[in-house]
Protein backbone atom coordinates (compact mmCIF):
# COMPACT_ATOMS: atom_id res chain seq x y z
CA UNK A 1 0.00 0.00 0.00
CA UNK A 2 1.34 3.41 -0.94
CA UNK A 3 0.82 5.76 1.99
CA UNK A 4 3.07 8.47 0.62
CA UNK A 5 0.13 10.81 0.13
CA UNK A 6 -0.42 10.75 3.90
CA UNK A 7 3.20 11.16 4.94
CA UNK A 8 3.71 13.93 2.36
CA UNK A 9 0.67 15.70 3.71
CA UNK A 10 2.02 15.48 7.28
CA UNK A 11 5.36 16.91 6.16
CA UNK A 12 3.58 20.08 5.02
CA UNK A 13 2.97 20.75 8.72
CA UNK A 14 6.63 20.23 9.59
CA UNK A 15 6.14 16.76 11.11
CA UNK A 16 6.85 13.19 10.14
CA UNK A 17 4.45 10.37 10.88
CA UNK A 18 5.06 6.66 10.70
CA UNK A 19 2.17 4.40 9.81
CA UNK A 20 2.05 0.71 10.66
CA UNK A 21 1.19 -0.77 7.28
CA UNK A 22 -0.05 -3.98 8.92
CA UNK A 23 -2.84 -1.95 10.47
CA UNK A 24 -3.74 0.08 7.39
CA UNK A 25 -6.49 -0.84 4.98
CA UNK A 26 -7.34 0.93 1.76
CA UNK A 27 -10.38 0.98 -0.45
CA UNK A 28 -10.86 3.06 -3.58
CA UNK A 29 -8.20 5.56 -2.54
CA UNK A 30 -9.53 5.88 1.00
CA UNK A 31 -7.15 5.01 3.80
CA UNK A 32 -8.14 3.59 7.18
CA UNK A 33 -6.20 2.75 10.31
CA UNK A 34 -7.50 -0.14 12.39
CA UNK A 35 -6.43 -1.40 15.78
CA UNK A 36 -5.10 -4.97 16.08
CA UNK A 37 -8.32 -6.40 17.51
CA UNK A 38 -10.42 -4.81 14.78
CA UNK A 39 -8.38 -6.15 11.89
CA UNK A 40 -9.78 -9.73 12.04
CA UNK A 41 -13.33 -8.42 11.53
CA UNK A 42 -12.41 -6.43 8.42
CA UNK A 43 -13.59 -8.30 5.33
CA UNK A 44 -12.76 -7.32 1.77
CA UNK A 45 -16.25 -5.90 1.32
CA UNK A 46 -15.94 -3.33 4.13
CA UNK A 47 -17.44 0.15 3.67
CA UNK A 48 -15.32 1.83 6.33
CA UNK A 49 -13.03 0.46 9.04
CA UNK A 50 -11.49 1.88 12.18
CA UNK A 51 -10.48 5.47 11.70
CA UNK A 52 -10.63 7.14 8.32
CA UNK A 53 -7.39 8.98 7.54
CA UNK A 54 -8.29 10.55 4.23
CA UNK A 55 -8.53 9.95 0.52
CA UNK A 56 -6.14 10.34 -2.38
CA UNK A 57 -7.76 11.45 -5.60
CA UNK A 58 -6.21 12.71 -8.84
CA UNK A 59 -2.89 13.46 -7.17
CA UNK A 60 -4.45 15.36 -4.28
CA UNK A 61 -4.88 14.24 -0.69
CA UNK A 62 -7.97 15.07 1.34
CA UNK A 63 -7.31 14.45 5.05
CA UNK A 64 -9.82 13.43 7.67
CA UNK A 65 -10.22 15.22 10.97
CA UNK A 66 -8.82 12.18 12.72
CA UNK A 67 -5.57 12.58 10.76
CA UNK A 68 -5.46 16.25 11.74
CA UNK A 69 -5.92 15.08 15.33
CA UNK A 70 -2.91 12.77 14.92
CA UNK A 71 -0.83 15.70 13.66
CA UNK A 72 -2.09 17.84 16.53
CA UNK A 73 -0.56 15.35 18.97
CA UNK A 74 2.82 16.03 17.33
CA UNK A 75 4.72 19.27 17.02
CA UNK A 76 2.85 20.33 13.90
CA UNK A 77 2.62 24.01 12.97
CA UNK A 78 -0.38 25.58 14.64
CA UNK A 79 -2.09 28.83 15.31
CA UNK A 80 -4.61 29.71 18.00
CA UNK A 81 -7.54 31.98 17.23
CA UNK A 82 -9.67 34.25 19.36
CA UNK A 83 -13.26 33.19 20.00
CA UNK A 84 -14.95 35.17 17.22
CA UNK A 85 -12.39 34.23 14.59
CA UNK A 86 -12.59 30.56 15.59
CA UNK A 87 -16.31 30.69 14.86
CA UNK A 88 -15.76 32.43 11.54
CA UNK A 89 -13.15 29.82 10.62
CA UNK A 90 -15.69 27.04 11.24
CA UNK A 91 -18.00 28.92 8.91
CA UNK A 92 -15.38 28.59 6.18
CA UNK A 93 -13.70 31.99 6.44
CA UNK A 94 -10.00 32.77 6.03
CA UNK A 95 -7.89 34.13 8.89
CA UNK A 96 -6.65 37.67 9.45
CA UNK A 97 -3.42 38.44 11.28
CA UNK A 98 -5.28 40.18 14.08
CA UNK A 99 -7.32 37.01 14.81
CA UNK A 100 -4.28 34.98 15.79
CA UNK A 101 -3.49 35.00 19.49
CA UNK A 102 -0.60 32.55 19.39
CA UNK A 103 1.69 30.88 16.83
CA UNK A 104 3.54 27.62 17.31
CA UNK A 105 6.12 26.64 14.70
CA UNK A 106 7.96 28.73 12.10
CA UNK A 107 4.80 29.95 10.36
CA UNK A 108 6.53 29.99 6.99
CA UNK A 109 4.70 31.09 3.87
CA UNK A 110 3.35 28.30 1.61
CA UNK A 111 3.21 25.70 4.36
CA UNK A 112 0.18 24.34 6.20
CA UNK A 113 -0.89 25.09 9.73
CA UNK A 114 -3.40 23.49 12.05
CA UNK A 115 -5.96 25.90 13.42
CA UNK A 116 -6.97 25.75 17.09
CA UNK A 117 -9.55 27.54 19.20
CA UNK A 118 -9.05 29.11 22.62
CA UNK A 119 -9.61 25.69 24.27
CA UNK A 120 -6.78 24.08 22.31
CA UNK A 121 -9.15 22.07 20.08
CA UNK A 122 -8.22 21.52 16.46
CA UNK A 123 -10.81 23.07 14.14
CA UNK A 124 -9.13 22.30 10.84
CA UNK A 125 -6.19 23.53 8.83
CA UNK A 126 -5.19 26.26 6.45
CA UNK A 127 -2.49 27.36 4.04
CA UNK A 128 -0.17 30.13 5.21
CA UNK A 129 -0.20 32.80 2.51
CA UNK A 130 1.81 35.48 4.33
CA UNK A 131 4.67 34.97 6.79
CA UNK A 132 2.97 34.77 10.17
CA UNK A 133 5.80 36.16 12.21
CA UNK A 134 6.31 39.25 10.13
CA UNK A 135 4.32 42.33 10.90
CA UNK A 136 1.74 42.80 8.22
CA UNK A 137 -1.45 44.81 8.08
CA UNK A 138 -3.84 43.48 10.74
CA UNK A 139 -6.68 43.21 8.23
CA UNK A 140 -4.65 41.15 5.76
CA UNK A 141 -5.50 37.49 5.22
CA UNK A 142 -2.55 35.39 6.38
CA UNK A 143 -4.06 31.88 6.39
CA UNK A 144 -6.45 30.54 3.78
CA UNK A 145 -9.05 28.11 5.11
CA UNK A 146 -8.58 24.68 3.51
CA UNK A 147 -10.66 22.46 5.80
CA UNK A 148 -12.69 23.15 8.93
CA UNK A 149 -15.08 21.13 11.08
CA UNK A 150 -18.05 22.99 9.58
CA UNK A 151 -17.48 20.56 6.72
CA UNK A 152 -19.52 17.99 8.68
CA UNK A 153 -22.56 20.18 8.07
CA UNK A 154 -21.72 21.13 4.50
CA UNK A 155 -21.09 17.57 3.32
CA UNK A 156 -24.60 16.44 4.34
CA UNK A 157 -26.43 19.14 2.41
CA UNK B 1 -57.45 -1.02 8.38
CA UNK B 2 -55.88 2.35 8.75
CA UNK B 3 -56.57 5.90 9.89
CA UNK B 4 -56.20 7.76 13.14
CA UNK B 5 -59.33 6.32 14.78
CA UNK B 6 -58.35 2.76 13.96
CA UNK B 7 -54.92 3.12 15.57
CA UNK B 8 -56.10 5.18 18.56
CA UNK B 9 -58.67 2.49 19.32
CA UNK B 10 -55.89 -0.10 19.31
CA UNK B 11 -53.77 1.97 21.69
CA UNK B 12 -56.71 2.35 24.04
CA UNK B 13 -57.22 -1.40 24.05
CA UNK B 14 -53.55 -1.74 24.97
CA UNK B 15 -54.08 0.58 27.92
CA UNK B 16 -53.09 4.04 26.68
CA UNK B 17 -55.26 7.04 25.97
CA UNK B 18 -54.08 9.27 23.15
CA UNK B 19 -52.56 12.64 23.93
CA UNK B 20 -50.90 14.99 21.53
CA UNK B 21 -47.16 15.19 22.06
CA UNK B 22 -44.55 17.81 21.28
CA UNK B 23 -41.13 16.26 21.57
CA UNK B 24 -38.34 18.19 23.24
CA UNK B 25 -34.99 18.17 21.49
CA UNK B 26 -32.42 16.17 23.39
CA UNK B 27 -28.70 15.55 23.25
CA UNK B 28 -26.41 12.83 24.57
CA UNK B 29 -22.96 13.68 25.90
CA UNK B 30 -20.18 11.65 24.30
CA UNK B 31 -18.18 10.96 27.45
CA UNK B 32 -15.23 9.60 25.44
CA UNK B 33 -14.66 13.07 23.99
CA UNK B 34 -15.50 15.45 26.80
CA UNK B 35 -16.30 15.97 30.43
CA UNK B 36 -20.08 16.30 30.75
CA UNK B 37 -20.05 18.96 33.46
CA UNK B 38 -17.61 21.18 31.58
CA UNK B 39 -19.58 20.76 28.36
CA UNK B 40 -22.85 21.80 29.99
CA UNK B 41 -21.15 24.92 31.40
CA UNK B 42 -19.54 25.72 28.07
CA UNK B 43 -22.82 25.39 26.20
CA UNK B 44 -24.58 27.47 28.83
CA UNK B 45 -21.95 30.22 28.43
CA UNK B 46 -22.72 30.35 24.73
CA UNK B 47 -26.49 30.43 25.22
CA UNK B 48 -27.57 26.79 25.08
CA UNK B 49 -29.40 25.81 28.25
CA UNK B 50 -29.94 22.17 29.09
CA UNK B 51 -31.87 20.11 31.59
CA UNK B 52 -30.74 16.68 32.72
CA UNK B 53 -33.07 13.88 31.61
CA UNK B 54 -33.71 12.04 34.88
CA UNK B 55 -33.98 8.56 33.40
CA UNK B 56 -30.82 8.72 31.29
CA UNK B 57 -27.14 8.55 32.14
CA UNK B 58 -25.86 11.22 29.75
CA UNK B 59 -28.98 12.73 28.22
CA UNK B 60 -30.14 16.37 28.37
CA UNK B 61 -33.15 18.20 27.04
CA UNK B 62 -32.42 21.41 25.19
CA UNK B 63 -34.48 24.08 26.96
CA UNK B 64 -33.43 26.95 24.73
CA UNK B 65 -30.54 27.73 22.48
CA UNK B 66 -29.23 30.81 20.66
CA UNK B 67 -27.74 28.63 17.94
CA UNK B 68 -28.92 25.33 16.53
CA UNK B 69 -27.53 22.51 18.72
CA UNK B 70 -26.51 20.82 15.49
CA UNK B 71 -24.21 23.66 14.48
CA UNK B 72 -22.11 24.46 17.56
CA UNK B 73 -18.35 23.95 17.66
CA UNK B 74 -18.91 21.47 20.50
CA UNK B 75 -21.24 19.40 18.33
CA UNK B 76 -18.86 19.50 15.37
CA UNK B 77 -16.05 18.40 17.69
CA UNK B 78 -18.06 15.31 18.64
CA UNK B 79 -18.65 16.25 22.25
CA UNK B 80 -22.32 15.41 22.00
CA UNK B 81 -24.84 13.89 19.64
CA UNK B 82 -28.38 14.97 18.98
CA UNK B 83 -30.39 11.94 19.93
CA UNK B 84 -34.03 11.58 20.92
CA UNK B 85 -34.38 10.62 24.58
CA UNK B 86 -35.89 7.15 24.07
CA UNK B 87 -33.28 6.36 21.41
CA UNK B 88 -30.63 6.80 24.09
CA UNK B 89 -31.90 3.76 25.98
CA UNK B 90 -31.18 0.65 23.83
CA UNK B 91 -27.37 0.77 23.84
CA UNK B 92 -27.34 1.31 27.60
CA UNK B 93 -29.36 -1.85 28.26
CA UNK B 94 -26.50 -4.24 27.44
CA UNK B 95 -24.48 -5.55 30.37
CA UNK B 96 -20.66 -5.48 30.46
CA UNK B 97 -20.21 -4.13 26.97
CA UNK B 98 -16.61 -2.90 27.18
CA UNK B 99 -14.18 -4.97 25.14
CA UNK B 100 -16.96 -7.05 23.53
CA UNK B 101 -17.67 -7.89 19.93
CA UNK B 102 -20.90 -6.08 19.07
CA UNK B 103 -23.15 -6.20 16.01
CA UNK B 104 -25.28 -3.17 15.24
CA UNK B 105 -27.58 -4.86 12.76
CA UNK B 106 -29.42 -1.85 11.28
CA UNK B 107 -27.02 0.91 12.15
CA UNK B 108 -27.57 3.99 9.99
CA UNK B 109 -27.61 6.89 10.58
CA UNK B 110 -25.40 5.83 13.48
CA UNK B 111 -26.70 7.49 16.64
CA UNK B 112 -26.77 4.21 18.52
CA UNK B 113 -23.49 3.00 16.98
CA UNK B 114 -21.74 6.07 18.38
CA UNK B 115 -23.49 5.52 21.72
CA UNK B 116 -22.25 1.91 21.78
CA UNK B 117 -18.69 3.06 21.01
CA UNK B 118 -18.92 5.65 23.76
CA UNK B 119 -20.10 3.08 26.31
CA UNK B 120 -17.33 0.73 25.15
CA UNK B 121 -14.79 3.57 25.41
CA UNK B 122 -13.71 2.56 21.90
CA UNK B 123 -12.58 -0.87 23.11
CA UNK B 124 -13.67 -4.16 21.53
CA UNK B 125 -15.19 -4.21 18.08
CA UNK B 126 -18.43 -2.98 16.58
CA UNK B 127 -19.65 -4.25 13.24
CA UNK B 128 -22.27 -1.87 11.85
CA UNK B 129 -24.54 -2.88 8.98
CA UNK B 130 -27.04 -1.10 6.82
CA UNK B 131 -28.56 -1.59 3.39
CA UNK B 132 -28.70 2.05 2.38
CA UNK B 133 -25.47 3.48 0.99
CA UNK B 134 -26.60 7.08 1.37
CA UNK B 135 -27.42 6.51 5.03
CA UNK B 136 -24.08 4.72 5.52
CA UNK B 137 -22.32 7.91 4.39
CA UNK B 138 -24.19 9.75 7.14
CA UNK B 139 -23.15 7.04 9.57
CA UNK B 140 -19.48 7.36 8.57
CA UNK B 141 -19.63 11.15 9.00
CA UNK B 142 -21.12 10.58 12.43
CA UNK B 143 -18.31 8.15 13.34
CA UNK B 144 -15.64 10.58 12.10
CA UNK B 145 -17.16 13.56 13.91
CA UNK B 146 -17.34 11.62 17.17
CA UNK B 147 -13.88 10.08 16.70
CA UNK B 148 -15.11 6.50 16.91
CA UNK B 149 -12.24 4.09 16.28
CA UNK B 150 -13.59 0.61 17.02
CA UNK B 151 -16.12 0.16 14.23
CA UNK B 152 -16.17 -1.60 10.87
CA UNK B 153 -19.04 -0.67 8.59
CA UNK B 154 -20.57 -2.87 5.90
CA UNK B 155 -23.13 -2.17 3.21
CA UNK B 156 -25.03 -5.32 4.06
CA UNK B 157 -28.61 -6.34 4.80
CA UNK B 158 -28.99 -7.45 8.42
CA UNK B 159 -30.78 -10.51 7.05
CA UNK B 160 -27.40 -11.58 5.64
CA UNK B 161 -25.26 -10.80 8.70
CA UNK B 162 -24.10 -14.42 8.96
CA UNK B 163 -22.28 -14.05 5.63
CA UNK B 164 -19.54 -12.24 7.59
CA UNK B 165 -18.78 -15.49 9.47
CA UNK B 166 -18.51 -13.73 12.80
CA UNK B 167 -20.02 -14.47 16.19
CA UNK B 168 -20.97 -11.62 18.48
CA UNK B 169 -21.24 -11.12 22.24
CA UNK B 170 -23.85 -8.41 21.89
CA UNK B 171 -26.29 -7.71 19.05
CA UNK B 172 -28.35 -4.57 18.76
CA UNK B 173 -31.42 -5.03 16.60
CA UNK B 174 -32.82 -1.53 16.42
CA UNK B 175 -35.16 -2.81 13.81
CA UNK B 176 -36.45 -0.92 10.78
CA UNK B 177 -40.01 -0.19 11.85
CA UNK B 178 -43.21 1.75 11.15
CA UNK B 179 -42.26 4.60 13.49
CA UNK B 180 -44.86 6.45 15.52
CA UNK B 181 -47.03 9.53 15.35
CA UNK B 182 -44.98 11.51 17.90
CA UNK B 183 -42.00 11.61 15.54
CA UNK B 184 -44.00 11.87 12.31
CA UNK B 185 -46.92 14.29 12.01
CA UNK B 186 -48.36 12.44 9.01
CA UNK B 187 -48.02 9.03 10.56
CA UNK B 188 -51.74 8.23 10.79
CA UNK B 189 -52.28 9.23 7.17
CA UNK B 190 -49.46 7.11 5.83
CA UNK B 191 -49.69 3.81 7.68
CA UNK B 192 -51.91 0.78 7.32
CA UNK B 193 -52.03 -2.46 9.26
CA UNK B 194 -50.67 -4.17 6.17
CA UNK B 195 -47.49 -2.02 6.29
CA UNK B 196 -47.08 -2.90 9.92
CA UNK B 197 -47.45 -6.63 9.30
CA UNK B 198 -44.90 -6.41 6.48
CA UNK B 199 -42.42 -4.69 8.80
CA UNK B 200 -43.10 -7.25 11.51
CA UNK B 201 -42.13 -9.99 9.07
CA UNK B 202 -38.87 -8.25 8.22
CA UNK B 203 -38.11 -7.79 11.91
CA UNK B 204 -38.62 -11.52 12.56
CA UNK B 205 -36.21 -12.37 9.77
CA UNK B 206 -33.60 -9.96 11.16
CA UNK B 207 -34.07 -11.38 14.66
CA UNK B 208 -33.63 -14.91 13.32
CA UNK B 209 -30.36 -13.89 11.64
CA UNK B 210 -29.22 -12.09 14.80
CA UNK B 211 -29.68 -15.25 16.85
CA UNK B 212 -27.56 -17.15 14.33
CA UNK B 213 -24.71 -14.64 14.85
CA UNK B 214 -24.92 -14.65 18.65
CA UNK B 215 -22.48 -16.36 21.00
CA UNK B 216 -24.03 -18.82 23.45
CA UNK B 217 -23.85 -16.39 26.38
CA UNK B 218 -24.55 -13.33 24.24
CA UNK B 219 -27.28 -10.73 24.54
CA UNK B 220 -29.62 -9.25 21.94
CA UNK B 221 -31.28 -5.91 22.54
CA UNK B 222 -34.31 -5.53 20.31
CA UNK B 223 -35.91 -2.12 19.94
CA UNK B 224 -38.34 -0.30 17.70
CA UNK B 225 -39.86 3.15 17.71
CA UNK B 226 -43.20 1.59 16.80
CA UNK B 227 -46.22 1.42 19.09
CA UNK B 228 -47.74 -1.43 17.14
CA UNK B 229 -47.78 -4.73 19.04
CA UNK B 230 -47.12 -6.74 15.86
CA UNK B 231 -43.64 -5.15 15.79
CA UNK B 232 -43.17 -5.32 19.54
CA UNK B 233 -44.70 -7.78 22.01
CA UNK B 234 -46.11 -10.14 19.35
CA UNK B 235 -42.73 -10.38 17.63
CA UNK B 236 -40.96 -11.08 20.90
CA UNK B 237 -43.57 -13.67 21.87
CA UNK B 238 -42.92 -15.31 18.52
CA UNK B 239 -39.13 -15.11 19.07
CA UNK B 240 -39.15 -16.79 22.47
CA UNK B 241 -41.36 -19.59 21.08
CA UNK B 242 -39.46 -20.10 17.83
CA UNK B 243 -35.86 -18.95 18.35
CA UNK B 244 -35.15 -20.53 21.74
CA UNK B 245 -34.76 -17.14 23.42
CA UNK B 246 -35.64 -15.88 26.85
CA UNK B 247 -36.35 -12.34 27.97
CA UNK B 248 -34.06 -10.73 30.51
CA UNK B 249 -35.30 -8.13 32.94
CA UNK B 250 -34.11 -4.60 32.14
CA UNK B 251 -34.01 -1.54 34.32
CA UNK B 252 -34.98 1.55 32.38
CA UNK B 253 -37.87 3.94 32.12
CA UNK B 254 -41.12 2.70 30.56
CA UNK B 255 -44.13 0.55 31.26
CA UNK B 256 -44.21 -3.23 31.36
CA UNK B 257 -44.75 -5.01 28.05
CA UNK B 258 -48.38 -5.84 27.36
CA UNK B 259 -49.07 -9.56 27.87
CA UNK B 260 -52.58 -9.64 26.43
CA UNK B 261 -52.81 -8.25 22.92
CA UNK B 262 -56.40 -7.83 21.71
CA UNK B 263 -57.43 -10.99 23.58
CA UNK B 264 -54.38 -13.07 22.71
CA UNK B 265 -52.50 -14.17 25.83
CA UNK B 266 -48.72 -13.97 25.41
CA UNK B 267 -45.90 -15.53 27.39
CA UNK B 268 -45.93 -13.93 30.87
CA UNK B 269 -42.24 -12.99 30.59
CA UNK B 270 -43.26 -10.38 27.98
CA UNK B 271 -43.94 -8.12 30.96
CA UNK B 272 -40.14 -7.74 31.22
CA UNK B 273 -40.10 -5.81 27.97
CA UNK B 274 -40.45 -2.03 28.19
CA UNK B 275 -43.00 0.00 26.29
CA UNK B 276 -42.69 3.80 26.21
CA UNK B 277 -45.89 5.56 25.23
CA UNK B 278 -45.37 9.03 23.74
CA UNK B 279 -45.05 11.79 26.30
CA UNK B 280 -41.64 12.67 27.64
CA UNK B 281 -40.21 10.71 24.74
CA UNK B 282 -41.42 9.39 21.42
CA UNK B 283 -43.03 5.96 21.38
CA UNK B 284 -40.55 3.13 21.88
CA UNK B 285 -40.22 -0.56 22.69
CA UNK B 286 -37.15 -2.28 24.13
CA UNK B 287 -36.29 -5.74 25.35
CA UNK B 288 -33.23 -7.80 26.08
CA UNK B 289 -32.99 -11.41 24.96
CA UNK B 290 -30.61 -14.27 25.62
CA UNK B 291 -30.42 -17.81 24.34
CA UNK B 292 -32.40 -20.12 26.60
CA UNK B 293 -30.18 -22.38 28.65
CA UNK B 294 -30.87 -26.09 28.27
CA UNK B 295 -31.98 -27.69 31.52
CA UNK B 296 -29.63 -30.49 32.53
Amino acid sequence: MNTRAITDFASQFGVQITLNLDLMVEKTGRFYLVNPSLKPVVRESFFSAGVYLGKAKEGKFFPSFYLLGMLAKKEANRIFLDKKSAWLFICGRDIFRESIVRIQGPGKKDTNTLVFNEFGECLGFGRIVEKLRESVMSNEIVVRNVLDIGDFLRRER
Amino acid sequence: MSGKEFFLDRYERLGWKYQDVTLKQSIRVNNSNTNGKKLIQRLSDSGTHLQRIPFLESGYWVLNSKVSPGATAEYLLGMYSIQEAAAQIPASVFSHIKGRKVLDAAAAPGGKTVHLADLMENTGEIVALDVDKWRLNALCNHLERCRVSNTVVYLLDAQQASSLNLKFDRVLVDAPCSGNFAADRDWFKNRTLKDIERNAGLQRRILTEAVGCLNEEGEIVYSTCSLEPEEDELNIDWAIKNLNLQIEEIYCTGEKGVTNIFGKQLDPSIKNCKRLWPGETQGFFICKLKKRRLKS
